[in-house]
């Protein structure tokens, strides 16, 4: 598996997955796991559903057994080892709070399983509950509480132990919108303050790139790319992690040879441009290259202002905030995503089927890496 | 997680394992056996000997009783059926879930009656001076005969069977998507035809099985043959009754027994069969 | 619906009103007749009358038979819900090969007629010379009660969101510790009920008892020798008491299968 290691990993590792693969049967949910999580780290995995993120994470919780491969925590080799020999507490998609006890029972109960006596018990648990500023429910029952409340709660219970390493599990896709921004908050502060990892695992974009140092992209249990969400953006490794930003246009291009000092003459089926050498060192003409022009790079022009690009049609227009992502269709049938303020695009002609020009330069053009070898 | 069965796993799941096994699934394995057995003296002896499964096999009373049980349960289980689904479908379809929750609770008390005490009480109403006949006889009709025939022995298979039989009904047109309803409406199926044509094949397991229970308790059961029936001509359940009565003819009994088993086994198997087929290829 | 009918809707309802009475005429009949003086009721009824409790009440071998009923519907109400509860969790848990037999196995005993069952039971246990003992009641009595208990504890457990075992573990807590701080308070009132219901049936389980035991007789045992000797109304008067004290225990259950979350302040 190719990832990108340029990124060093901050400190001193705190778990460390030495090529793990997790079969279910025939079933292979994760491929050759290899990367390592530092001490005090806020790591996102991201990936649509059934990529293995989950999976990756109850294998670092001891709720699954790797099949080959090793997972080592703190040093130690963790392969076999039990969950509940192990401290490393989970928040739960579904949360999981106990509904037959109470808020503060909830938060006491893996003191009590480490047979911490009952004093102790209700003042660590009370230390946390106040913590996540929910004392006053302490002796309700969980049925009673709100999401962002039961939220709290789980968090409470996860870090009674004040563990080295908290793990999470899409823990605010049951929220709506604007409490999930607020959590998102909750989440960053809180692992600041306390300096201990988080492993944070979630199909959100948005909820990985606010929050992580670091992001791990996931397919079809493939490591895709690791790195900070700046690199992932800017430089997407590979075409399945440009599709899944879902902002950059691809192309398939071929080397036609140099184009001045500094750059290479590219064409592709409807067009040319001109790609930096900085991208791309060494080529020689006729060699296959496939680059990335993000959306919010790409210029658009009425066709009679004369500007060299593409000639493409409108298809269609998707709201974004205070942007506006505008679909097109060039002649030889390729999609491209042109994302604008609405003031640019009120310059326009938008009806689905004008024509318009699209361009964009030179120092816009990225290769993807993993599929340039 | 782990693969190895744990210490933990076993000591929860091996105790009813171990009691079935030995309480259940051997003494049913120990009737096989008995069929072979040799009686003498009024004292049973370990043999291979064919001769009780020939002797039963080989007996007109056998096959009539057999058929005769077999013609009972059929009819019980079609006409329990019958009569519970235009009441499953009006609680299913009609009522509101406060009600239907009611009817549920309802028709469970039943179970926890003993049958035997309902048997009784139906014979008080059936018999030719009980309730039903002094009731006809004020309207100058009557007396009719209702025990001690096939007519007493069905009303209490079906007393026995009806409410379970309404409520496998109930649950299993409680899963009928009720836009398959509204489809059919739009699409001019009447009323009626919907019931036959949508909603009856939708839900054709649930009635299917719900069926096949009536079958099994009325195939086997003892009390309504006996009580109500009159117990001559016996059912097989008699036969085995009376076998193990007179002069201690175990391995005969346990013939009947083994063929009823067979029965039910078959029965169930070509019912489940016919419930899960699919149309189409 | 636009399209509701009211006749067909009226002949409906008259229809399910015939089937209650047709299921509940028999019980409630039961229920007059012992508190009717005739030996065999018909129209006109007799007069009010206790004499029928009257009798039981001083009859030594009902008591002998109710205290029997009592010790073995205790003792299998326990049984079958160890069992059941063991059966149920291996059920929910665990996935192994030979699954669906160790099911079918379990949840088997109540298909095959009660004639057969007795047979069966009286002849392996009077091999080894069980038969007509209290005990030997008890072991038929649990093969018939356990699946009960099984079908509703794993009931119960599939209402359980599978992560509260996995939280368990995670935070600490072994398999054992997990089993008695969170599966069985999830389950407790499923385990409840299973008690009272297991109790239930076993009260009403006279046939194999009857094949069973001998000279120990339960109370349905007791009935069923009234019915075969002289027919005594005496079966309604018990049957009566028999009826309200089952009702109680489901009526019971009942209440503690009902939405458990929400008894919690």
């Amino acid at each position: 598996m190719k990832v990108d290691t340029q990124m060093e990993v901050q400190s001193e590792a705190i778990v460390r997955f030495d090529n793990v693969v997790k079969r279910f049967g025939s079933f292979v949910a994760v491929k050759k796991a290899d990367f390592e999580i530092g001490r005090g780290e806020f790591l996102a995995i991201m990936g649509s559903s059934g990529c293995g993120k989950t999976t990756t994470l109850r294998m670092l919780a001891g709720l699954e057994d790797p099949s080959e491969g090793a997972i080592y925590l703190d040093g130690e080799k963790v392969n076999g080892k039990a969950t509940w020999d192990r401290d490393t507490p989970m928040v739960w998609q579904s949360l999981a709070l106990f509904p037959f006890l109470t808020v503060q029972e909830n938060v006491e109960f893996a003191l009590k399983m480490r047979g911490v006596g009952k004093e102790e018990r209700r003042r660590r648990a009370e230390k946390w509950l106040e913590k996540m500023q929910i004392t006053e429910f302490a002796s309700r029952n969980i049925n009673q509480l709100s999401g962002g409340q039961k939220q709290r709660v789980a968090l409470a219970r996860a870090l009674v132990t004040e563990p080295k390493i908290l793990l999470l599990d899409e823990p605010l896709s049951a929220l709506d919108a604007h409490l999930k921004v607020r959590m998102q908050a909750v989440l960053s502060n809180l692992q600041k303050d306390l300096g201990i990892t988080f492993v944070y695992v979630t199909h959100s974009m948005s909820e990985a790139f606010s929050m992580a140092d670091r992001v791990v992209i996931m397919s079809r249990g493939q490591i895709e790319q690791i790195g900070t969400p700046e690199e992932i953006y800017r430089e997407p490794y590979n075409r399945f992690v440009a599709e899944f930003l879902g902002s950059a246009n691809i192309f398939d291009g071929t080397v036609a040879g140099p184009s001045g000092a500094d750059g290479w003459r590219v064409t592709f089926d409807g067009g040319e441009t001109v790609l930096p050498k900085a991208e791309l060192p060494d080529a020689s003409a006729g060699q296959a290259v496939t680059f990335i022009v993000s959306a919010e790079n790409m210029q658009l022009s009425r066709p009679d202002a004369g500007q060299d690009g593409i000639a493409a049609t409108i298809a269609g227009e998707e709201f974004i905030g205070g942007t506006a992502m505008l679909f097109l269709e060039t002649d030889t049938g390729q999609e491209l995503k042109v994302q604008k303020s609405h003031d640019e695009l009120a310059l326009l002609n938008r009806q689905a089927g004008a024509k318009l020009v699209v361009h964009w330069a030179a120092e816009h053009c990225h290769i993807l890496p993993g599929e340039n070898k | 997680m782990t693969k190895r069965p744990t210490f933990f796993s076993l000591i929860l799941s091996l105790p009813l394992l171990i009691w079935q096994l030995t309480f259940f699934l051997f003494p049913l394995l120990f009737l096989v056996a008995i069929s072979f057995w040799t009686v003498r003296n009024f004292q049973m002896t370990p043999d291979l000997n064919f001769g009780n499964w020939e002797r039963v096999l080989s007996r007109g009373v056998f096959w009539d009783a057999y058929l005769r049980t077999f013609i009972l349960a059929t009819a019980a289980a079609a006409i329990t059926s019958a009569i519970a689904f235009p009441a499953s479908y009006a609680i299913s379809f009609k009522m509101s879930e406060k009600a239907k929750r009611w009817m549920i609770f309802i028709l469970i008390i039943p179970f926890f009656t003993s049958y035997l005490v309902r048997v009784y009480s139906l014979q008080v109403f059936l018999s030719d001076a009980g309730i039903i006949n002094a009731a006809f006889a004020y309207i100058g009709l009557g007396p009719f005969s209702m025990l001690n025939n096939a007519f007493g022995v069905i009303v209490g298979m079906v007393t026995l069977t009806l409410p379970l039989v309404i409520l496998l009904q109930t649950f299993s047109l409680n899963f009928v998507n009720r836009d398959l309803i509204e489809a059919a409406h739009n699409l001019r199926c009447g009323r009626l035809r919907t019931v036959f044509a949508v909603i009856a094949p939708s839900a054709k397991v649930g009635l299917v099985i719900a069926a096949l229970f009536s079958f099994i308790l009325s195939f086997g059961d003892f009390v309504s043959p006996l009580y109500l029936g009159g117990g001559n001509p016996p059912t097989l359940s008699i036969m085995i009754t009376d076998f193990t009565k007179s002069g201690q003819q175990w391995p005969r009994a346990a013939v009947v027994a083994i063929m009823m088993i067979a029965t039910l086994l078959t029965t169930a198997f070509a019912a489940i069969t016919y419930a899960y087929k699919e149309r189409g290829k | 619906m636009g399209n509701e009918n009211r006749i067909i809707n009226g002949l409906l309802k008259l229809h399910i009103v015939l089937c209650l009475l047709f299921i509940f005429a028999p019980i409630a009949g039961s229920f007059v007749f012992s508190l009717n003086s005739d030996r065999f009721p018909s129209l006109p009824l007799g007069t009010f009358s206790t004499d029928w409790y009257r009798a039981i009440w001083e009859d030594p071998l009902v008591w002998q038979g109710f205290g029997n009923t009592l010790i073995v519907g205790l003792t299998v109400a326990v049984i079958a819900t160890l069992l059941g509860f063991g059966g149920a969790y291996t059920d929910f848990r665990y996935n192994f090969t030979g699954k669906s037999i160790y099911v079918a196995l379990a949840l088997l005993p109540p298909t095959i007629p009660v004639v057969i069952m007795g047979l069966a039971m009286l002849a392996f246990l009077s091999r080894i010379n069980l038969s007509g003992t209290t005990i030997s009641v008890i072991i038929a009595h649990g093969v018939m009660c356990a699946p009960f208990a099984m079908a509703i504890i794993r009931l119960r457990l599939s209402q359980m969101d599978p992560d509260l075992e996995a939280a368990s573990w995670n935070m600490g807590g072994n398999q054992w510790q997990t089993l008695r701080y969170v599966i069985i308070p999830f389950a407790k009132p499923a385990i409840f009920a299973a008690l009272f219901i297991t109790m239930a049936v076993s009260f009403d389980e006279f046939a194999v008892a009857w094949f069973v035991s001998g000279l120990n007789e339960t109370l349905p045992v007791k009935i069923l020798g009234f019915l075969q000797g002289q027919v005594s109304p005496r079966i309604n008067a018990i049957g009566s008491l028999a009826f309200l004290s089952s009702m109680t225990l489901i009526i019971l259950a009942q209440l503690l299968l009902r939405s458990p979350e929400d008894q919690k302040k």
